[in-house]
């Protein structure tokens, strides 16, 4: 489908894998152009490129371009990313969920600019570094978990356009993080001791609270002090503004209690955080929302697997409506960290059907009624595991 | 298979010719020297700076004494308007600066400066052309500065200000003149016996000499605050070791250049004409030349050409093995507006054009090449023919 030969348009983010998925491509005879995305404006953040899509990413990226004789370049995409990326984290933030920008930056941004600007430049093809394969049967090109299921990023990849997955490569997908260092240090590519990036790349210090302090308008109630409470409405304490809080939390709340408290919701209506015991966590269906399909979209009644966290296993799921980029799905076996915010998404055995983002979690009664109204804030509850932090998938791809 | 790549940006750098190495060659080990030592290893350095200084002096029709070295264009224009907005804070003066909107941001950005030194800078408009309006010229003279810098020649469109009548002006109001003669010495005719400026600026890296080596000339009598602090070289004025093998090959580059700067400027605007010629007979014509009515060096043009987004255009073109550039590149490689295009035409006018610039080596069928991958690149990414 993409023959050797062909010009290939890779993203190179100044990291170990896109260095080492640019050699690979160029190893297999494409003729390959090295890109470089500036998605933001660095000199605010306080932090001088530590993160792999900062200068020193576009540097870095330069000199592996350089060794490998390929050109680069670089897209300024500050304005899209913005808009696109950072908007909608803040304002996920505000509506009191926990957003996987990743998610957004690689449906919104990323790709489809890459795939733009490659039609301009003559190329055939786009490729990243991430950890999922592409197969091209009759039935269309599918969407595939990276053989490395540690390094697995089709979490992040749910939200691409279907109609693009026939220009992507992914040279990583079969690869194993060691096995990408090792092709790095035998090629002798600068960036072959890069260490992994984990923060939001916008958030190079991992408090979002500040990003959030600087974009939201005035005194937002995201930000304002509010009460912690049990399900049963008992006041336990209060809490500095609701956007610190994540389903499944631990850390800033009350101690002295006879098990461990966990967030269960954030409602931000009342600027509530609600807490709860773990067994409170249990979830048994959910609603997604924004849902987008690589394939057709399964009918109501359908058995699935779906992924609600990044890194966790998928876990047996069933359709109980579907209406429009809408999807309600009951779990086979309760489900804990179900947080509004973050990604669903659906497989089969190896392959992406499709995915959205988690709207609220359901319990038992509303799953009866799948269209009960949204905003109502009595509706969901939700957990995660984690003991001390935030379980928002940082990860940058 | 492919034919070799087109280098047509020698406005951004030239390659170091090779009398220019050859001169630079025994300074790198043989006599490596500190010039401000005393004994012979210091007097053979020391020899060679100041037969380079003499050198460069008579090119330039300066006096020896007038001509210190720094390193590059860069710091050149910062020592200038610095160097005369401190000497006017010391007398007690808060310091006044004027600038043409369309210079090098060496000189945009160090004028800029003078405002966090207590002091104020006036950005002088051009006209559409990209000529300094004299108007204002006039009014912010009267306003009494302690500097006004304005460019020789434009490095993004070869347009020239008229200089011996802006110092003409500037002299009869009493107010010193700078001028970032980096794009004009050896391009046009660049003497200071004929053209009293008092501050001159030039680099050796835009005429085949090496990189971060320069000149600001001091006409005698102009009094300028230095602004680093050491050993008191150069008359305390660029205080530092004096990079010998630099010097040198900026003295060489210098003489070769003024020597030959009738021809080259003769060749490369025969190349310009052919290669703008070329263009609009391929582009009916729809081709801008910024800056057109205008009196230009021939070395350098900015062409508007009928496609958008210049950033595809310039990645298009080198990828097609054609380097020219596209407003100026910032630190990170990638392309923004040019804040030359914005000050001739305003917001809402082209902010990007492409620059082509000619050297020595350029032959005319580089330039037919020229015309042909650029009109072949223009008509992919026209928003009519789109057919990629």
């Amino acid at each position: 489908m993409i023959r050797a030969g062909s010009r290939v348009l890779v993203a190179m983010s100044g990291g170990v894998d896109s260095s080492v998925a640019a050699a690979l491509l160029v190893e297999q005879g494409f003729d390959v152009v090295g890109v470089t995305m500036k998605t933001f404006c660095y000199s605010g953040t306080g932090d001088h490129g530590k993160t792999c899509c900062g200068l020193d990413g576009i540097v870095d990226a330069r000199r592996v371009a350089d060794t490998l004789g390929i050109p680069h370049y670089v897209f300024d995409v500050e304005e899209d990313f913005t808009r696109d990326v950072i908007d909608d984290f803040v304002s996920e933030y505000a509506e009191g969920r926990t957003p996987n920008p990743c998610v957004r930056c690689n449906s919104n941004t990323k790709i489809p600019d890459l795939l733009a600007r490659g039609r301009e430049l003559q190329c055939d093809a786009i490729a990243t570094g991430h950890y999922v394969r592409i197969a091209h049967d009759e039935g269309g090109s599918h969407l595939l978990r990276g053989l490395d299921r540690r390094k697995d990023q089709s979490y992040f990849l749910w939200g691409l356009p279907r109609e693009v997955l026939p220009s992507l490569l992914f040279p990583l997908g079969e690869l194993t993080k060691p096995e990408v260092r090792d092709r790095a240090r035998s090629l002798t590519l600068a960036t072959a001791e890069k260490p992994e990036s984990q923060e939001i790349c916008f958030v190079p210090t991992g408090n979002y609270r500040d990003l959030l302090q600087k974009r939201l308008p005035g005194v937002h109630p995201a930000l304002e002090p509010g009460p912690i409470v049990r399900r049963d409405g008992t006041v336990i304490g209060e809490h500095g503004g609701y956007a610190g809080f994540t389903v499944g939390q631990r850390k800033g709340l009350p101690g002295g209690f006879a098990e461990p408290i966990f967030v269960l919701e954030v409602r931000p209506g009342s600027r509530e955080v609600v807490v709860g015991t773990r067994d409170e966590l249990d979830v048994p269906a959910m609603e997604v929302a924004e849902v987008n399909w690589h394939g057709d979209a399964p009918e109501p009644g359908a058995e699935l697997s779906v992924q609600i966290r990044y890194r966790a296993p998928d876990v047996p799921a069933v359709v109980e409506a579907r209406e429009g980029d809408r999807l309600t799905l009951r779990f086979v076996e309760p489900q804990r960290a179900v947080t509004p915010g973050q990604s669903a998404v659906i497989f089969d055995g190896e392959r992406v059907l499709g995915g959205g983002r988690i709207r609220r979690a359901l319990t038992p009664p509303q799953c009866l009624r799948p269209d009960a109204s949204a905003n109502d804030s009595i509706a969901a509850f939700s957990s995660s595991e984690s003991s001390s932090g935030t379980l928002t998938s940082t990860s940058t791809i | 298979m492919t034919a070799p790549p087109i280098y047509l940006d020698y406005a951004a750098t030239t390659p170091v010719r090779p009398e220019v190495v050859a001169a630079m060659e025994p300074y790198w080990a043989e006599h490596f020297g500190n010039s401000g030592s005393a004994h012979r290893w210091g007097r053979k350095a020391g020899a060679a700076i100041e037969e380079s200084r003499s050198r460069i002096a008579e090119a330039l029709g300066a006096r020896r004494r007038e001509i210190v070295f720094v390193r590059g264009g860069t710091e050149s224009d910062n020592l200038a308007i610095l160097g005369r907005a401190e000497l006017s804070r010391a007398q007690g003066t808060a310091p006044r600066v004027a600038v043409p909107a369309t210079e090098h941001k060496a000189v945009l950005e160090a004028a800029a400066a003078v405002q966090s030194m207590g002091g104020t800078t006036t950005i002088l408009p051009v006209d559409s052309e990209g000529r300094i309006e004299m108007a204002a010229l006039d009014s912010a003279l009267e306003a009494g500065l302690c500097c006004l810098s304005c460019m020789w020649v434009n490095n993004e469109t070869g347009v020239m200000q008229p200089i011996p009548e802006i110092v003409e002006r500037a002299h009869a109001a009493g107010i010193t003149v700078h001028t970032d003669a980096v794009q004009a010495v050896g391009k046009i005719r660049v003497r200071v016996d004929e053209v009293p400026v008092d501050l001159l600026s030039l680099s050796g890296h835009k005429i085949y000499g090496p990189k971060s080596v320069g000149v600001l000339f001091v006409r005698e009598g102009t009094e300028v605050h230095a602004r680093l602090h050491g050993g008191g070289q150069e008359s305390g004025l660029r205080p530092g070791t004096l990079d010998t093998v630099g010097v040198v090959g900026l003295a060489e580059a210098v003489c070769l250049a003024v020597e030959e700067q009738e021809a080259y400027q003769s060749r490369v605007t025969a190349l310009r004409d052919r290669l703008v010629g070329g263009l609009r007979e391929r582009l009916n014509g729809e081709v801008r030349v910024h800056g057109e009515h205008a009196p230009r060096a021939g070395h350098v043009v900015n062409v508007g050409l009928p496609c958008g987004a210049s950033e595809m255009l310039m990645i298009s073109l080198d990828l097609e093995g054609l380097a020219v550039s596209g407003g100026s590149a910032c630190t990170s490689g990638s392309t923004a507006g040019s804040h030359v295009l914005r000050a001739m035409f305003g917001e809402d006018g082209p902010s990007a054009g492409v620059r082509f610039s000619f050297g020595r080596t350029t032959t005319e069928e580089e330039i037919d090449r020229a015309i042909a991958i650029t009109a072949r690149v223009v008509e992919r990414l026209r928003p009519s023919g789109a057919t990629a």
